[in-house]
């Protein structure tokens, strides 16, 4: 009878009951194997804890700590974060290894909430995108929000976004059935922006949607629309924090146009979309697009 | 204790996610990105820890598959220890409390460990350092109780021969003498 390493292992750390422990003594007496092996396990009871608690590992570092904060705060009872829609900005430097990790967060975090059929709850993300010049900036604060979520995209965020023709329309369909808003998805090819995503964000507590289209070159460009019941306004630009963040508002809805200038004339654009200057997209259900705000 | 809890709970086990991402990666880099990893899984999928996993092997679940995922991505076969970043692998520390012979100890003990192959550092890293149970070690890493109890006794066979033959007369043997009790 060969008694296994795993017993043999049990009985040295006396984990054995009396009678299992006296079969296994005998078993060592007669085979030398055994005998080793015993001794070799003794051997092995030595104090890992100790030894590894005294391990000189570098410490939790504090960009790693606010993330992990920020990220739970995200993910914390909806009452708790939608009080905090502008967190104090962070200022921890980011590691230029790690530059990419935003961009992956950001994209995670969407397509979690996408997938999920969950809202996005953007003010917490803020933590890494929000800066004190922006925050002396005269944009409102979604608009704010929305301009520190679009600086964590990237192509490299878009490569993780598997949207279809098909989903894109549900989604546009549940924006404008569920959050009640009059939605046109503009179609911005003529601008060189191509349609990459529709997002159903909350700021707030309200709908937030973000419209992303990705030009042939540089960064994502985002259209960012909520309800806001005030009178209409023109389109205006400014730059915060290298993005060019070009604003309007019509029919009770905000808009807010945000990239970064690279080949493409926001203001110009904002003002075409703003005209209804450009064709829409997934405008299959024009129907619904009547604004019921104005009808009510 | 269920998934809700687990924002309030990860700041709190964020020290000891960073060690164990530390110890498996044996990258700094590497750790700081799998724990973030790590932690958005599962704060996407928080909805799956049942009330009887401890939320502390569960998170050690997460962050040792995401780490094979990653090592799979990057067809990174073995990790040696050779590799790792010498700046933490300082392994004696704390010089006040300890005499010389104990910090010896404590740094043939962790070389050990790291000398090990993956399989059974990491079986040693949950078991032996993080204190899990068998059933929570083999919870963690998805394997048979059977499987995480031979590895472990494999891995200690490993050890305990590397004590015994790198000094059979002196402090080693006698230190095994003690620890026999």
């Amino acid at each position: 009878m060969k008694t296994d390493e795993i017993t043999l292992m049990a009985y040295v750390d006396g984990e054995l009951p009396l009678d299992q422990r006296h079969e296994v003594e005998e078993h060592i007496r007669a085979s030398a194997e055994a005998a080793e092996l015993v001794e070799l396990l003794k051997a092995s009871r030595v104090d890992y804890q100790g030894a590894f608690a005294t391990q000189n590992l570098p410490p939790v570092p504090d960009s790693l700590t606010q993330k992990i904060e920020a990220m739970a705060r995200a993910h914390a009872a909806p009452s708790a974060v939608n009080d905090s829609a502008m967190p104090a900005p962070a200022t921890a430097p980011v590691r230029s290894r790690m530059r990419s990790v935003p961009a992956w967060l950001a994209a995670a975090c969407v397509a979690g909430a996408f997938c999920g059929g969950l809202f996005l709850r953007l003010g917490p993300l803020l933590d890494h995108g929000a800066s004190s010049s922006m925050a002396s900036s005269n944009l409102s604060p979604w608009v704010q929000a929305a301009t520190g979520y679009q600086k964590l995209y990237t192509r490299d965020t878009l490569a993780y976004v598997s949207e279809t023709p098909e989903t894109s329309s549900k989604t546009v369909d549940d924006i404008r059935r569920e959050d009640g808003l009059a939605l046109r998805i503009p179609d911005l090819r003529n601008a060189g922006l191509t349609f990459k995503t529709v997002q159903r964000l909350r700021f707030n507590n309200k709908p937030l949607v973000q419209i992303v289209y990705q030009p042939e070159k540089g960064e994502p460009v985002a259209l960012c629309v909520m309800k806001d019941v005030k009178p209409d306004q023109a389109v205006a630009g400014q730059d915060v924090d290298s993005m060019r963040v070009v604003t309007w508002r019509q029919a009770e809805l905000s808009y807010a146009l945000i990239g970064k200038p690279a080949g493409v004339d926001l203001n110009a654009l904002g003002k075409q979309i703003s005209n209804r200057e450009v064709e829409q997209l997934f405008s299959d259900a024009t129907s619904a697009t009547q604004p019921k705000a104005s009808a009510s | 204790m269920n998934g809700a809890d687990l924002p309030s709970m990860l700041p709190e086990m964020l020290p000891r996610l960073w060690a164990f991402a530390l110890r498996i990666s044996g990258d700094r880099h590497d750790a700081e990105d799998l724990v973030q990893r790590a932690c958005l899984r599962a704060l996407e999928r928080a909805h799956q820890l049942q009330p009887d996993t401890a939320p502390l092997s569960w998170m050690f679940s997460i962050v040792h598959s995401t780490w094979i995922n990653e090592l799979r991505a990057r067809s990174v076969r073995k990790r040696s220890s050779m590799e790792w970043d010498d700046d933490f692998l300082e392994n004696i520390a704390d010089p006040v409390d300890k005499g010389p012979e104990t910090q010896l100890m404590h740094g043939q003990i962790i070389s050990a460990v790291e000398r090990l192959p993956e399989a059974q550092r990491v079986v040693m890293l949950l078991v032996a350092v993080e204190g899990l149970s068998y059933q929570e070690a083999a919870d963690v890493l998805e394997v048979p109780i059977g499987t995480v109890m031979s590895r472990l006794s494999r891995a200690r066979q490993a050890v305990g021969a590397q004590f015994g033959t790198h000094e059979p007369k002196s402090k080693a043997s006698a230190t095994r003498k003690d620890s026999i009790a």
